[in-house]
Order: structure tokens, then C-alpha cells, then sequence
């Protein structure tokens, strides 16, 4: 896809993005992510769907700074991302929670031990108290991870990120281990939370990994459509719905084209991630 | 059937004594072998003269001196050994080197560095409790989920923080775990470092409970004292293994 | 700092640390240990005191002389004969009685209250009494060595039978299978690979156990020749017979890992118990 002209305002901007794997013991290399551009608006909800396997994940992980990307640029606010910082928050598909530490001493650990700014005790007890009680663990606060179930570990992974106060979220498919009930009732929760009602400069930009098609299009204002073999993005698709969207959206025949559009565009490589080569041709 | 199956553990313990004592008395093998009676009897008098209990105190002591610092260099060097692959890789051929070694044949040569007295016992107390802790603390370190130490780097905490805060808890069960088999192993080579000691110098040495069962091998041919030293080299050990356990519990309540 | 490369980059960067060439793999061996020889070198110049600590050179050379000389041979001969017959025997009734126990709730209630009192009297405590009842010679160290094996095997095999899958059973009696084909092919291979770790972890304490047996009690044996020699102040033969010591216990733990390797190449162990 051709390089867009960045504007001016974008939040996060990636300029031609590649990135190369070497696999060790045959010393080949993979191509995971060929040439992405893509800009991310201040307060847009931005979700990447694609086959497993399309380098979604990879290009979450460069914005986030965990990862170099081989040639290209990635920026925030128009400053090049070296490594990670609490500005970009991480909710992790794993949820990554620290096992040694309660509820309450994972949602603080940024703000606790963070190397810029870290805050006092007073002043860390009452925002942690305060993301607590917006993701709803209250009374669950002195519990370790494994106590919980998945979808609280879900919602404290959550309060971590947001507990840090960064400007930009990146969420790596956050919802994939959970069964569908819960999924549904999160993706309402994480609307609520990021403020659907609010104007786009009140908002945090996310960004948003799924595999998910329903999932991108019910939460999205746009969803980055990759393919695989090398990763690309194959079209960015403006979501029009209304918001403040709830679960009536899924049944309107607006969410239902949507979805179909998208899933026509990606069924080729989902099928050939999933079955092989030779399946397609049944398919 | 219930209350049969209570007593079931009993039986054989209680058949074995049974029998000891009905062996001693049936065939009457001479004054000095020891009964069930004659061991309790020994073992009394063995602690109320205090005699027992100081032995005790005194290779404890050595274990300790050496356990500990032991614990000090295996955690910091296996913690250096798992964080960075370069000193991993360059030291990883001496320690394996080395790890094979029964610490029971270092002790000529601990004699003849350090002389009999507790300076060679702690080497060698050392040295067996080293590889264990060592060995543990590489794996704790290596088995730390890496989403982890990511997940922290993201909310921008720094190295420091995040080697005290997510690396050094997230190895410490291993470690736990490698001070346990280290401890009951620097408890038995005592026991060797110290007998052998006995046996070689010819002499009571300066106490602990391995000299102890020297002395009553060699000089007062005392079958009981030696059980009785053997039970209490035994409940020690016992006592460390499930204390250590215990410890482990309450600093480790994320564990389930 | 490497640990951020490795946990930012992990699957990028090409394990460039984790996976190294058998060839650098010896490099760096050859390396370390040449290093180490020559502090070794330097340290026995500076003490000039070739009882307390000889150079590498002599070691090398009292190991040349002692293997031409048979004493290696000999010593090395008396001590893996007792250690076969020690460690056959553990296995030969711990393994057995370990499938026994894991398999009957009744002989379980039964051995494992003795099991559990013996055990932490560790086999160097019965050294004393053994020499009592058996005598300095070929029996006592035998008799150790078994001790120090026996519960490692029979501890590792309980948990193997007690650890197989419940489901995998249940499945076998679905196909309609009988109960002693359950326990010859799917009870026994289930618990193999805690049987094998057994094994390994008990030759491994009967080798530390035989060094203490023939320190103390044995006119032969490479435990023997260490004292022997350190009594005759030759230090040099002394660190020959300790290299040596090391050498079979590596050959040892190196070949019951192979054979774990090819008897169980689907186990993946991540429980050992001594």
C-alpha cells in the first residue's frame, strides 16, 4: 500500500514499517510485517483485524517499543519511539500479571515504580482506589492473580494500564482468552470506560488487536484490515456506527455489512492460515 | 475397616521394635547390644547431662556458616549467570565442571587447608550446599514468564526496579527450593565431614554430633549412644526440611 | 543490558545467546577451563607449597602415572562393582515396591510411615553402626550405597503412578481393555519418567554415599585412594583421585539422562524429588 502523507495532527504515525524475523537453527528469514503506514488520530479507537500469523501482534509490540522495527519509523506526537514508555499503557493478551502481587499491588505498580514521577503513597492509594472501583474489583483487592477468574484478571490488567495514566493504549487481542459471555460483557465495560460520550480530545487513542471481526467493528472507529504473507494492511475501514453503541448495534444490518465486507476481504488468507494451501481451493 | 486402616502406619514401625527387643532377649548376644530400652535410657541421659544438645549446637552452628555463605555467592552468581548469557556461558563449563565432585572427597584436601576444625567441616558444608542453590537460582531466574519483566518496562519502570520488583520474586521460589536441598545436604556432609575427621585424627575433635558417634564407634563402644545420634541426625534433618517448608508458605502466599 | 534484549526481542533476536554452534560450544569450554588452569598455575607458584597445592602439571602427571600403575584401574574397579550391586539392588526392590505402594492404598498405609521415618537419617549416619554390624570391607560401602538410592527410587516411582492421568485410565477402560494390560501399557509407561528420574537421582546420592563409605570404611575404592594418599601428604595423587571422582559421577548422570532422553522422549520433568 502507498505511503500516505502523514497530517500533522496524527497521534502515532508509522512510516513504512518492515520487520524481518531470523529463525535460528535454519538461519531463514521471515518477512512478518511489509511496509505498513498507517496514522492514528488523537482519541480514535483503531482496531486491527487479520488471520493468525499477519503480524498484528508485532506491530503492537513496535508501537509499544518492545520491539525494533527493522527499517521504518514509528513516532508519537511527531517524537520517534526508541523503547517503551508509560505514555503508550500495554494490556497484554496473557494479561501479564505479576503473580507475587495483589489486586491492588499490580494496579500500582507503574505508578509506584515507575523511574519518571512516581507518586506518594497518599496520592497512589486514592488512584488506585479510583481504577479499582471503575473496573469493578472492589473487594477483590488484597487477592493474587491466580484467585481470580479470567475475566477479573482481564479487568485488573486493565486497571494496571490505565492506572499509569498513558496517553495512548495498546490492547493485544485482551479479550481471545475468554468465553464469549464475558467477551461480550467486556467489550461494553471497555466503551464505558474509555468514555464513548466524551469529545475526541478528552479520549485516549487505542489501539486495538483482534481476530475478532464483530468484536473490531462493535468497538471500532476504524479497523485496519491485514493479510498475511508478508503483513499488510490490505484497507482501513471507517466504522460509521453511532456511538454510544450497546448491544442492539450487532443486530443492525449496518454492523452486519460491515462485518461481511471485511470478512470477504480476509477469507482467502484465513482459510489458508487455518487449513493449509490445499484447503483453499475446496474452500 | 476404618479404624483398621488407622492403625495400619503403626504396625510395621511397632513390629520392627517388637522384634528387636525379642531378638536381643532370645539370643542374648552379649551386654553391649543396644534395645529399645537401653536406647531411650542412653538417649536420656545423653540430653540431660546436655552433652547431646551442645554436639548439636555446635555442628549446627558449622552448618550454618556454611550454608550461608554458600546461599551468598550461589544466588549472586547464578543470578549473574541467568541475566546475562555471556557470563553465563563462559562460567557454565566450571560449574559443571566442578557440580559432579562429591563434596565427601574434598575433605582430605579441606584437611589439608584448613586443618580438623570447623574452618574444613564449613568448607566442605559449603560446597555441597552450593550447586543446589546455584542451580535452582538459574532456573528460577530463566523461568520467569517474559511478558513479565515486558509488562513492567511498558508502564516505564527502570532495570533496577524491575530485578527487585518482578526478576528476584518471580526466581524466589526456585531459589527456596535450592536452599532446601542445599540445607539437607550440608546437614548430612556434616555428619561425614565429621565423623571423617573423628576417624582420621584420632581424637574426640572439638564436639558436633558427628565426632559424637566417633567416640562412641571407637572408645566407649556405645551401640545405643550411636542410635541415639543417628535418631537425632534424623529428626534435625526433618526439622530443617519441613521448617524450610513452612518458611516457604508464608513468604510465597501467591503460590497456591 | 542483555536481559532487556533477550525479554524485549525475545523472538527477533535470533537466540544469538541460546542456541550456539557444538564448535563455540567447546570454543568457549576450552576457554574456561584453560583460564582456570592457568589461575590454578599461577596460584600453586605463588603458594610454593606443592602438598598444599600442586600445579596442574603434576596432577596431570601423578594421573598418568597412577593409571599405568593400575591403581586407577583397580580403585575404579572396586568402586563401580559396589556401586552396580548397591544401586541394582535399590532398584530391583524400590522400584517394584514403589508401583506396589502407588497402586495399593493398604501397603502404602503400611511401608510409608518406615519410609518416612528412615529417611532423613541420611546413609552417611549409618556409618558408624554399619562398620559395627558388617565390618570394614565390601560390604559396608554396598550396603550404604543401596540405602542412599533406595529412596529417591522408590519416592520418584510413587509419584509417577500416583501422578498418571486419571483420564488416560478411564480411556483405556472405555476401548474395553483389562486391567493388567492398564497397568503394563499405560500405568508403567505413565510413570517411567518419574521412574528414570528416580534412578538418576539415586545413583547420583548413592556416588556421594560411597565416597563417605570408602573415606571411612573400606580398604579399597577411589574414596579410599583419596585418604590413602592424602595421609602419604601426595597431594597431586590426592586431586587425581577427586578428578577422577567427578569424572565417573558426570559419565553417570550423563548416561542416565541419555537413556532418559530415549526411553521417554515425550516427558517433560518438571517435578524432581530427592
Amino acid at each position: 500500500m502507498e505511503t500516505v502523507a502523514i497530517p500533522t495532527k496524527a497521534k502515532i504515525s508509522l512510516i513504512a514499517i518492515t520487520k524481518q524475523y531470523i529463525t535460528p537453527r535454519t538461519g531463514q528469514t521471515t518477512l512478518a510485517v511489509s511496509d505498513v503506514s498507517l496514522n492514528i488520530q488523537q482519541g480514535e479507537f483503531l482496531c486491527i483485524v487479520g488471520p493468525s500469523g499477519c503480524g498484528k501482534s508485532t506491530i503492537l509490540s513496535m508501537i509499544a517499543g518492545l520491539t525494533k522495527p527493522s527499517s521504518g519509523t514509528i513516532s508519537m506526537d511527531g517524537n520517534a519511539i526508541h523503547g517503551p514508555g508509560r505514555e503508550r499503557g500495554v494490556v497484554f493478551q496473557d494479561y501479564a500479571l505479576f503473580p507475587w502481587k495483589t489486586v491492588r499491588e499490580n494496579i500500582e505498580f507503574g505508578p509506584r515504580f515507575r523511574d519518571r514521577a512516581p507518586l506518594s503513597t497518599a496520592a497512589r492509594r486514592e488512584l488506585v482506589d479510583h481504577y479499582i472501583e471503575l473496573v469493578s474489583l472492589n473487594g477483590s483487592e488484597d487477592k493474587y492473580p491466580h484467585e481470580l477468574s479470567g475475566g477479573m484478571r482481564q479487568r485488573c490488567a486493565f486497571a494496571r494500564a490505565l492506572a499509569n495514566e498513558p496517553d495512548v493504549l495498546l490492547m493485544d487481542e485482551p479479550f481471545a482468552a475468554l468465553d464469549a459471555q464475558t467477551r461480550l460483557i467486556l467489550q461494553e465495560e471497555l466503551l464505558r470506560i474509555w468514555g464513548e460520550e466524551l469529545p475526541r480530545d478528552k479520549r485516549k487513542t487505542v489501539v486495538f488487536i483482534t481476530h475478532g471481526i464483530d468484536e473490531a467493528v462493535f468497538l471500532a472507529d476504524r479497523v485496519a484490515v491485514m493479510s498475511n504473507h508478508p503483513g499488510q494492511i490490505k484497507m482501513e475501514k471507517p466504522i460509521g456506527l453511532p456511538r454510544p453503541r450497546n448491544e442492539g448495534v450487532r443486530l443492525t444490518t449496518d454492523f452486519q455489512k460491515l462485518v461481511d465486507e471485511i470478512w470477504q476481504l480476509i477469507r482467502h488468507d484465513a482459510y489458508e492460515a487455518t487449513i493449509g494451501k490445499a484447503g483453499i481451493k475446496q474452500a | 475397616m476404618a479404624l483398621s486402616r488407622r492403625f495400619l502406619p503403626f504396625v510395621l514401625p511397632l513390629a520392627l521394635l517388637i522384634l528387636w527387643q525379642a531378638g536381643v532377649s532370645t539370643l542374648q548376644p552379649g551386654p553391649r547390644t543396644p534395645t529399645p530400652g537401653s536406647v531411650v535410657s542412653t538417649a536420656w541421659s545423653l540430653i540431660s547431662t546436655g552433652q547431646l544438645p551442645l554436639a548439636m549446637i555446635l555442628s549446627l552452628g558449622r552448618v550454618l556458616t556454611g550454608f550461608v555463605s554458600a546461599a551468598v555467592c550461589a544466588i549472586l552468581i547464578g543470578f549473574l549467570m541467568a541475566v546475562s548469557p555471556s557470563i553465563g556461558r563462559n562460567l557454565d563449563p566450571l560449574m559443571e565442571s566442578f557440580r559432579p565432585i562429591a563434596p565427601i572427597a574434598l575433605l582430605p584436601l579441606a584437611i589439608l587447608w584448613f586443618g580438623t576444625g570447623t574452618s574444613a567441616a564449613a568448607f566442605i558444608v559449603g560446597y555441597a550446599a552450593f550447586f543446589p542453590i546455584l542451580i535452582n537460582t538459574i532456573q528460577g531466574v530463566r523461568s520467569i514468564d517474559p511478558s513479565l519483566p515486558r509488562a513492567a518496562r511498558t508502564l516505564g519502570v527502570g532495570l533496577p526496579a524491575i530485578i527487585r520488583n518482578v526478576i528476584l520474586p518471580g526466581a524466589l521460589p526456585n531459589i527456596f527450593v535450592g536452599a532446601r536441598l542445599g540445607l539437607g545436604l550440608a546437614w548430612s556432609s556434616i555428619i561425614a565431614a565429621e565423623l571423617a575427621v573423628g576417624a582420621k585424627t584420632g581424637d574426640a575433635g572439638s564436639g558436633g554430633i558427628g565426632q559424637m558417634m566417633f567416640v562412641f564407634y571407637a572408645y566407649s563402644v556405645d551401640l545405643s549412644g550411636i542410635i541415639v545420634c543417628m535418631i537425632a541426625v534424623g529428626v534435625v534433618a526433618l526439622v530443617i526440611d519441613r521448617g524450610l517448608r513452612a518458611v516457604e508458605k508464608r513468604l510465597l502466599p501467591w503460590k497456591q | 543490558m542483555s536481559l532487556e534484549e533477550k525479554t524485549a526481542d525475545r523472538t527477533s533476536s535470533p537466540r544469538a545467546s541460546g542456541v550456539p554452534s557444538a564448535v563455540s560450544t567447546m570454543l568457549i569450554y576450552l576457554r574456561s577451563m584453560g583460564i582456570f588452569a592457568l589461575i590454578w598455575y599461577a596460584g600453586a607458584w605463588w603458594i610454593g607449597n606443592p602438598v598444599l597445592l600442586p600445579s596442574p602439571v603434576a596432577v596431570v602427571q601423578s594421573l598418568f602415572s597412577l593409571i599405568a600403575s593400575g591403581e586407577v584401574a583397580s580403585n575404579a574397579a572396586s568402586s563401580l562393582q559396589r556401586l552396580a550391586m548397591g544401586f541394582a539392588g535399590a532398584a530391583l526392590i524400590g522400584i517394584p515396591l514403589g508401583l506396589l505402594m502407588g497402586m495399593s492404598r493398604i501397603l502404602y498405609a503400611l511401608v510409608d510411615p518406615l519410609i518416612e521415618l528412615l529417611r532423613p537419617i541420611s546413609g552417611i549416619a549409618w556409618i558408624p553402626l554399619g562398620m559395627f554390624i558388617l565390618g570394614v570391607g565390601e560390604t559396608l560401602p554396598t550396603a550404604i550405597m543401596f540405602y542412599g538410592a533406595f529412596f529417591p527410587i522408590v519416592i520418584n516411582t510413587l509419584i509417577g503412578v500416583r501422578s498418571v492421568d486419571e483420564r488416560l485410565i478411564q480411556a483405556a477402560k472405555v476401548l474395553g481393555v483389562g486391567r493388567s494390560s492398564i497397568i503394563l501399557n499405560v500405568v508403567l509407561p505413565a510413570s517411567l519418567p518419574n521412574i528414570l528420574v528416580g534412578l538418576r537421582l539415586g545413583a547420583g546420592a548413592a556416588w556421594t554415599a560411597m565416597v563417605a563409605a570408602e573415606l571411612i570404611g573400606a580398604p579399597s575404592g577411589l574414596g579410599f585412594a583419596v585418604e590413602w594418599y592424602r595421609e602419604l601428604l601426595m597431594t597431586p595423587s590426592v586431586l587425581a583421585f577427586v578428578f577422577l571422582i567427578g569424572l565417573f559421577g558426570y559419565l553417570f548422570d550423563k548416561l542416565l539422562r541419555a537413556l532418559q532422553t530415549a526411553i521417554t522422549p515425550w516427558a517433560n520433568i518438571s517435578r524432581e524429588v530427592i
